[in-house]
């Protein structure tokens, strides 16, 4: 077999594979179309998940500090885990408003982003509602910024979560004199006298990022994959 | 080899001297300098790794968060040690079996430091807190031209000897690495320019890393290995390989089938359906090239039995192959849509496997090939067969415990995450035993390379025996085949057809 015959041979297996799983999807992905909504009145008539906060600074700060590696952001349907039965994965069981408002990750939750970090592996929880999630659970007497901060700072010194394997994240907080009022942001961690833990530029990205995650927006019919309920079903 | 030479054995023996001098620091550069990154990398991993259950374990140090030294670990075990790894093979083997000397050493050392630059800045990137976050690509973005333009000029030399060798025929090894000579830089470019330059989808993107990932592993380092395999065996035995037919498709059916792996990591995403399905079958699929490879080279090196007991680089060899029969097992068994993969897809066997392909099939063929070639550049003897003894049993109980967090870590941590009736908690539960056994392994591993280190750094200052016999993991009784004990730089030209 000649050399030429050799590459042909290797240009023709590997190639059939390349276009048609990586490249051929890749160029018609980018080219996502509008999904007609007709129930969106404030986007023109097109799905448009919208989402608040620093998502593309603080994306980074998340990539930076290896985050997907233990927490993923992704509720697969039925057919390929159990994401959507647990109760505050896919969106709420109980949302106070909306009733039930799980649902699977679809292709549009992903704005303003540049890399879906689907992640790795699950050491710790879905991340896909964790905005949600956080705000609900902190609902009545909480802020659910502060508490992401102090869980970033040292994840075990809550005492619910006395045996958490989430790394502590201190370099994104600094100690600082207090002068004048404490800063809003302070943690609730004894820094000495006269001092206080605050949250750095990062920190405060992070945060605002990870709190823009709530990915249970209803979705319009062509999305919505929810059995339809019977009365009979209660 | 020597069968198809016009050549008389002593024209022949002059010929591999000159090839192996010629070729002396570039393969010893890229051994030792992999060999000190894996180093790295394994201390790396062991922090990372110690971290998982013990998150307290060195957190103050921001260079050292696990969300950092986990990255930094891949990617130093990637592309500073399998790697550079593979370009001491692909040197040494194409130059061998294209029977050309290295002609383009300055232009290779240089293009080395480079590559070694480029990862090192890499590395430094990740730990600094500049790392992309896709995965094996943490590099900061300034990192993947440098690495590639250095891997042309590494690997230009090998591709040309091959296009004037003097023979027609091509041996299976010149196959198999001339593919992931090729492979390489269409995966390399394909991923990056995608990732980085030409922004899509964000869920596509992390599509084409997931395939990235698996086609390095599938059409670069098994190539890479295979090849060395293929050379080893047959030339330690002195047996031809068992079946030249059964060789063929096997790298066919590797070609054929890997480009398609890779995309089952995503499967529940809102990516066309049909991706992750055709990743699943084709990694099921690969233990159809993994099969034919093992058991040529195997039934090649059992039909030796007491050389396969005496020679360091056909024991790590075995090993190795064994270690891809365990993978392709693996790959059937984590990734069957609908039963394992969803228990699979998120939890610690995603590391094991590829750990288990990256340390316990190619990383052990590389010893097996270093403890072969090494001497034959330096014209010296290994040390100690205790040495290379304590490496190998080290290595190997090392990578063991990395196959059983794999196979069983895996599954017990997905039916955790699968009980959605109990609380999250519980999942995390039941993976804490396998990450404190991952612990372990690196440590054990991390033992067993401090002493290949030592002993390769010490073989490239020279320093090694100087002797006419071969160090073996057995003693010989009676009169060795290797005649009488001598110096080797004594012993002449005709001794060296011994090599």
């Amino acid at each position: 077999m000649s050399l030429r015959t050799f590459i042909l041979g290797l240009s023709a297996s590997f190639g059939a594979a390349w276009l048609a799983v990586v490249v051929l999807p890749y160029l018609a992905m980018r080219d996502t179309a509008p999904l007609p909504d007709p129930q969106a009145t404030d986007s023109a008539g097109v799905f448009f998940p919208k989402r608040t906060g620093r998502v593309a600074d603080g994306a980074i700060i998340y990539a930076a500090n290896g985050c997907y590696l233990c927490h993923t952001q992704i509720v697969r349907p039925t057919y390929a885990g159990n994401d959507l039965y647990r109760p505050d994965w896919g969106g709420l069981k109980e949302d106070p408003n909306r009733g039930d408002t799980r649902r699977e990750t679809n292709a549009y939750d992903f704005t303003g982003e540049t890399f879906a970090q689907i992640g790795l592996n699950r050491i710790g929880p879905d991340l896909s509602n964790l905005g949600r999630r956080l705000e609900a659970a902190q609902a009545t007497n909480g802020d659910p910024v502060k508490w992401l901060y102090a869980h970033l700072y040292m994840p075990r010194g809550n005492p619910e979560r006395w045996n958490s394997t989430c790394p502590p994240h201190p370099f994104l907080f600094e100690k600082r004199e207090i002068k004048g009022n404490p800063s809003a942001d302070s943690l609730p961690f004894n820094a000495g006298t006269g001092r206080e833990i605050v949250p750095v530029s990062d920190a405060k990205a992070l945060v605002s990022y990870l709190l823009s995650l709530k990915k249970d927006h209803p979705v319009p019919a062509a999305l919505n994959f929810t059995p339809v309920k019977k009365d009979s079903d209660g | 080899m020597s069968s198809i030479t016009h050549t008389s054995p002593d024209q022949d023996a002059l010929l591999r001297a000159g090839i192996d001098r010629s070729l002396r620091h570039p393969v010893m550069f890229f051994l030792t300098s992999g060999a000190a990154w894996l180093a790295v990398s394994i201390l790396l991993g062991v922090i990372a790794s110690a971290k998982v259950h013990s998150p307290g374990f060195l957190a103050s140090c921001p260079l050292l968060a696990y969300g950092r030294v986990f990255p930094a670990h891949v990617n130093a075990l990637i592309y500073g040690w399998g790697m550079q790894a593979a370009f001491a093979m692909i040197l040494w083997l194409m130059a061998r079996l294209s029977r050309k000397e290295c002609t383009m050493v300055g232009a290779i050392l240089t293009a080395g430091h480079v590559w070694n630059l480029g990862v090192g800045l890499g590395v430094a990137g990740i730990l600094l807190g500049h790392g992309t976050g896709i995965p094996w690509m943490e590099f900061p973005s300034f990192a993947w031209p440098v690495l590639l333009v250095s891997y042309f000029a590494i690997i230009i030399g090998a591709f040309i000897q091959f296009r004037v060798r003097p023979e027609g025929h091509a041996y299976i090894s010149q196959w198999y690495l001339l593919a992931a000579m090729i492979w390489f830089p269409w995966i390399y470019i394909t991923a990056n320019t995608l990732l980085h330059c030409v922004p899509g989808h964000p869920l596509m993107g992390a599509g084409i890393n997931a395939w990235f990932r698996s086609a390095m592993l599938f059409l670069f380092f098994t190539p890479v290995a295979l090849g060395a395999a293929y050379y080893l065996a047959p030339k330690v035995t002195g047996r031809p390989v068992f079946s030249y037919s059964l060789a063929k498709f096997g790298f066919w059916s590797l070609a054929v089938i890997a480009p398609w792996a890779g995309m089952q990591k995503l499967v529940g995403a809102p990516i066309p359906y049909f991706l992750p399905y055709v990743g699943a079958a084709a990694t099921a699929l690969l233990f159809v090239p993994a099969i034919a490879a093992a058991f040529n080279t195997l039934r090649t090196m059992l039909s030796c039995p007491d050389t396969l007991a005496a020679s360091p680089a056909l024991r790590f060899t075995t090993a190795g192959i064994t270690g891809l029969l365990v993978l392709a097992v693996c790959a059937v068994l984590l990734n069957l849509p609908g039963s394992s993969l969803r228990l699979t897809q998120f939890s610690l066997s995603g590391y094991g496997f590829e750990i288990l392909a990256l340390y316990g099939f190619f990383t052990l063929v590389m010893f097996g090939a270093a403890y072969f070639i090494v001497p034959r550049v330096t014209l010296r003897e290994w040390l100690s067969r205790r040495l290379i003894k304590i490496h190998f049993l080290f290595s190997v109980y090392g990578i063991i415990t990395v196959a059983l967090v794999a196979l069983f870590g895996g599954l017990q941590q997905g039916m955790g995450q699968e009980d959605w009736q109990q609380p999250w908690a519980g999942a995390a539960a039941r993976a804490y035993p396998y990450a404190v056994a991952m612990t372990f392994a690196w440590c054990l591993i991390l033992f067993s390379n401090c002493f290949f280190f030592i002993h390769l750094a010490l073989m490239w200052l020279r320093l090694g025996r100087r002797s006419s016999h071969p160090t073996l993991l057995v003693r010989s009784h009676g009169a060795s085949v290797h005649g009488e004990e001598g110096d080797i730089d004594n012993a002449g030209t005709g001794h060296a057809a011994a090599h």
